[in-house]
């Protein structure tokens, strides 16, 4: 099982490399909560179902009925990767462990998938290091800022929003 | 950081310009020794891309010669200019033999015979390619750009690792050799080369596009090693052969990207461009497959002869003022936020935010991000896009190589006034939710 995994053991395993100042030898922590990697916010699906409980609900993140898994291979699968300048974030988990979609409902627009993990996952990036994903679904979603343009007129955080915004790539 | 005055000079010994178009693969060459092939033709293919050797004039005007005999036109006569922008001038000079070419549509009501040649010439590339291509994926898929279709992940890997780990060759060289090559030459180097073009003469880059107002056409040259290169790898490196008539057409395209820049075929007459007399570049962070973007601090990061080029930060087109003196007021003006972020970083944020006089609203500690904190700050109202919203200036989880963690500006609405409420925004959050991250790395 891939599990309390130090970078060097990931990298080792996954045959993924990381930028060499990062501390190697430190296990990584796994999580069933949020976390951050960058641009990149692994969030517990369950969190986003029915995520504002006053007054009016948002419609909720879900995933299609359409959607397709994919078998996360051991060479991994690639979640996200900026066009210029940007290393990729890569989900690694043991074979038969962990599913991908990127079928998913996400009124935000920001969901990039899901995954579906029996076994602990990893996600791992060039210049951030190892997160571990304990046994659950999550969904991956990437990160936003305003354009500089329009004036923002809505009301935050309901799902029909107006801000213009451009997706944020480190 | 580093930076390229001409292939041999390049301080990364995988630069030097090996002539390998002796090197034979044996006949039961394996799929490591192939990509290792592969490997060693693309670093030939980005150098020459990005030479700034003087135009091999001679072999240059054969090869225009012959492209044009293939689009069924005689050899023209040349006209040669020390950089695109004098290239352009001269077209623009001798419109006469460059009539506007417009819409697609307007094209496919006239017989190809009766084309401008550049459209003529467009379609013999075009053509070319497509064949190239449907041979190609008989043998393997072509393209494929979604993750998971099979070269998803090559990119993270090694190219020899990515085969030893059971990755199929033929995914490999696509992304090692066809992706690399482009991304590095078209998307790095061409696209602010046009955009400097467009600035340069006073319009935006569609003047060397067909397009609804009528253009003309430039062909790139040296950095068509794009696609002419990737297609000589597949071959040399034992992916697969063309037809012969193929390979001739593929000849000539490939000896003009070796021997000049860029080149805008008229009626009886081409211009020609000599390439840059300077590229500097960089590595991209974490790539396995050599791939570059133009990157110089202290003056244009891509230069020619008569002083045109483009001045690139770390991959981003920036106007001179953000290399030359970025002053707050001129970050204020500024509409393009990644043009925004170079400047600032150019000048440290802490100097930005201080000379700025951008108050405070808000500070706390970052969820997940143990001794970060979070702050929002307000611009001065009524000024600059500042005005228009709230900037959150966040702290990276990991450390950079020197130890040190960057900081950088979010811009988050205007009607946020919690920090973990602004972040929690950048991703779509509640403040309540985002207050529980566990962990950002």
């Amino acid at each position: 099982m891939l599990t309390t995994l130090t970078l060097a053991d990931l990298a080792a395993r996954t045959g993924l490399d990381v930028l060499g100042h990062l501390e190697r030898e430190v296990t990584i922590p796994v999580t069933n909560g949020i976390q951050a990697q960058g641009d990149l916010l692994v969030i517990p699906i369950a969190l986003l179902a029915t995520e504002a409980s006053d007054g009016w609900a948002p419609p909720g993140v879900s995933i299609a009925d359409s959607a397709r898994w994919h078998p996360v291979p051991a060479a991994g699968i690639e979640v996200l990767r900026a066009g210029t300048g940007g290393n990729p974030h890569t989900l690694v988990a043991d074979p038969g462990t962990c599913r991908w979609t990127t079928g998913v409902n996400d009124p935000e627009t920001l969901a990039l998938g899901a995954l579906t993990t029996t076994g602990t996952a990893y996600l791992i990036h060039p210049e951030h290091g190892g997160s571990g994903i304990a046994p659950g679904t999550y969904v991956i979603r990437r990160q936003r800022e305003r354009s500089g343009t329009t004036p923002r007129t809505g009301s935050f955080p309901h799902a029909t929003n107006p801000v213009q915004y451009e997706y944020i790539v480190d | 950081m580093s930076a390229a005055r001409g292939p041999g000079e390049h301080p990364d010994d995988t630069f030097q310009y090996a002539t390998s178009r002796s090197v034979r693969l044996p006949r039961d060459a394996s799929p490591v020794e192939k990509i290792r092939l592969a490997v060693t033709l693309r670093n030939e293919w980005l150098a020459v891309g990005l030479s700034t050797e003087p135009a091999d004039r001679p072999a240059a005007e054969a090869a225009v010669g012959r492209l044009y005999e293939l689009a069924g036109a005689r050899p023209p006569a040349f006209e040669w200019a020390v950089s695109p922008l004098a290239a352009l001038r001269a077209v623009q000079a001798a419109r006469s033999r460059y009539p506007a070419i417009r819409s697609p549509r307007r094209l496919v009501s006239r017989r190809t015979g009766q084309w401008p040649l550049a459209a003529r010439l467009a379609v013999l590339e075009s053509g070319l390619r497509s064949r190239l291509d449907a041979r190609i994926r008989r043998a393997a898929v072509a393209w494929p750009t979604m993750p998971g279709d099979g070269t998803g992940t090559v990119s993270i890997y090694d190219p020899e690792d990515a085969v030893l780990s059971g990755i199929s060759d033929r995914s490999v060289v696509v992304v090692t050799a066809g992706q690399s090559l482009r991304g590095t030459l078209t998307g790095a180097v061409v696209a602010p080369l046009r955009a400097a073009l467009g600035q340069a003469i006073g319009r935006d880059a569609s003047e060397d596009q067909p397009g609804p107002a009528g253009g003309v056409i430039a062909f790139r040259g040296q950095q068509d090693a794009a696609w002419v290169g990737y297609y000589d790898i597949r071959r040399r490196a034992g992916f697969g052969g063309y037809a012969s008539a193929d390979l001739c057409e593929l000849d000539a395209w490939a000896a003009l990207a070796r021997s000049a820049g860029w080149w805008w075929p008229g009626e009886g007459l081409c211009v020609m461009a000599e390439r840059p007399a300077a590229v500097h570049t960089e590595p991209l962070a974490g790539s396995h497959h050599g791939e570059l973007r133009l990157h110089h601090a202290d003056g244009p990061a891509i230069s020619f002869a008569d002083g045109f080029g483009a001045n690139v930060v770390h991959g981003t087109p920036v106007p001179g003022w953000v290399l030359s003196g970025p002053t707050v007021d001129l970050i204020r003006a500024e509409p393009n936020i990644e043009v925004r972020r170079s400047a600032i970083e150019r000048l440290g944020w802490d100097a930005y935010l201080r000379d700025a006089g951008m108050t405070l609203v808000a500070s706390c500690p970052d969820p997940g991000n143990p001794g970060a904190e979070l702050r929002l700050y307000d611009d001065l109202p009524g000024k600059g896009w500042g005005a228009l919203g709230r900037v959150l200036v966040v702290t990276n989880g990991t450390p950079e190589p020197g130890g040190h963690r960057r900081r950088y500006g979010i811009n988050v609405p205007r009607d946020l006034d919690n920090p973990v409420a602004a972040a929690a925004w950048t991703y779509g959050l509640t403040g309540e939710l985002y207050a529980t991250l566990q962990r950002r790395t």
